[in-house]
């Protein structure tokens, strides 16, 4: 299984510290997971300014809450779930036909410039989806949440959270199929003939 | 495994960067936060001790009426010997009743205001975290002092406070519409 991007390990004593309201550690903490944290909410959202707002939101809560976190699991499993759950309560309260442009995003290796190409027709095709179906479809294949986990989250059925895991595949495997293929030949139809 | 978990490799997308670095913001309403919960709380003992002392007062004033019209339950607890408890401290069960009825109604009017409430900016999130923090602190002594009028009255104020903050914040996204 994919390791998700927010497992970082943070050390007790930034931990400690960030408990007892020392600015520093808190800002340690945002340091470290500052990436992992915009970077799901824009996943899910595919807006700046709302993932923005939503990570900012997150950090304000994580940190007057952190003496909540018991420490019987990761902390960046806490953090995650916080601002996960900022971010669904976010959409929940978008109006349902809310469209968002795809925007620009930066490579953060030198390495990653050759994934561009693929990674953009992988960006392109997430937007195409709603925002149900994009955070389904991200909390499970790249965030690592069980069925169980994604429908306790949206406040429905685990069936729900399978059939919005399948149509969102079935879509973007469409709409990726067709770009590599413009003519309209899947990888499969072209192998047969 | 990998394929079955992640079959369109969603994970091989980079990380996004926001921009600007937002810490200066966090810090910033972190800070505002730290001082206003200080004010917060003295202003909250301050409340108390201006409740305590009007209810106090009230009902010192009310007592002579209340021994001479000797009420039933006054009368029972000559009649068993008990002597009378000061009301300061056993609150009379109507006023401690309706106390909790109204903090309940407050509570059930909040979640309605909350649930028509959309995305809030920073600031306000601020506040409202604020305060619900303190109705958390006000709900964990009230656990050991489930009697306490001072307690009840505090987690009213409280309430009206997270109230008064969704509706001015429901006011201007109106606001915001009808400018449009």
């Amino acid at each position: 299984m994919s390791k998700s991007p927010f497992d970082i390990e943070l050390d007790d004593m930034t931990l400690a510290r960030a408990r007892r309201g020392d600015m520093d550690a808190c800002e340690q903490i945002y340091r470290k997971f500052q990436q992992p944290a915009y970077s799901v909410a824009y996943r899910i959202c595919h807006c700046p300014e709302l993932s923005r707002d939503v990570t900012q939101e997150a950090f304000i809560t994580a940190f007057r809450k952190i003496r909540q976190f018991r420490g019987d699991s990761p902390f960046w499993g806490w953090l995650r779930r916080v601002v996960v759950n900022h971010t669904i309560s976010a959409l929940r309260k978008l109006p349902r036909a809310d469209v968002v442009e795809l925007q620009e995003y930066h490579a953060h290796t030198e390495g990653a410039q050759e994934q561009i190409g693929l990674s953009m027709d992988l960006e392109s095709a997430l937007t195409t989806l709603n925002h149900e179906d994009r955070a389904v479809v991200w909390l499970h294949d790249v965030e690592g949440y069980n069925h169980q986990e994604i429908a306790r989250l949206f406040g429905k059925t685990e069936s729900f959270s399978k059939t919005r895991l399948s149509r969102a595949r079935a879509k973007l495997r469409s709409i990726l199929e067709e770009k590599v293929n413009p003519i309209g030949f899947s990888k499969l139809e072209s192998a047969t003939r | 495994m990998q394929q079955e978990k992640d079959p369109l490799n969603l994970g091989s997308l980079p990380l996004v960067s926001p921009h600007p670095d937002d810490w200066s913001l966090i810090e910033a309403a972190l800070r505002k936060q730290h001082s206003h919960r200080r004010i917060l709380r003295l202003a909250g003992s301050t409340l108390a001790i201006a409740a305590t002392t009007i209810l106090a007062v009230s009902i010192f004033v009310y007592r002579p009426f209340a021994t001479s019209q000797a009420p039933a339950g006054a009368e029972l607890l000559q009649t068993a010997g008990v002597e009378e408890i000061a009301p300061i401290d056993a609150p009379p069960p109507d006023t401690l009743g309706s106390l909790i009825a109204l903090s309940q109604e407050l509570e059930s009017n909040l979640r309605k205001i909350r649930s028509q409430a959309g995305l809030m900016p920073t600031s306000v999130v601020i506040y409202q975290v604020e305060l619900e923090d303190l109705v958390a602190q006000v709900d964990e002594e009230l656990s050991m002092h489930p009697d306490s009028l001072d307690l009840w009255s505090q987690r009213i104020n409280l309430m009206l406070d997270l109230s008064q903050l969704f509706q001015n914040e429901l006011r201007r996204e109106y606001q915001q519409m009808a400018s449009l």
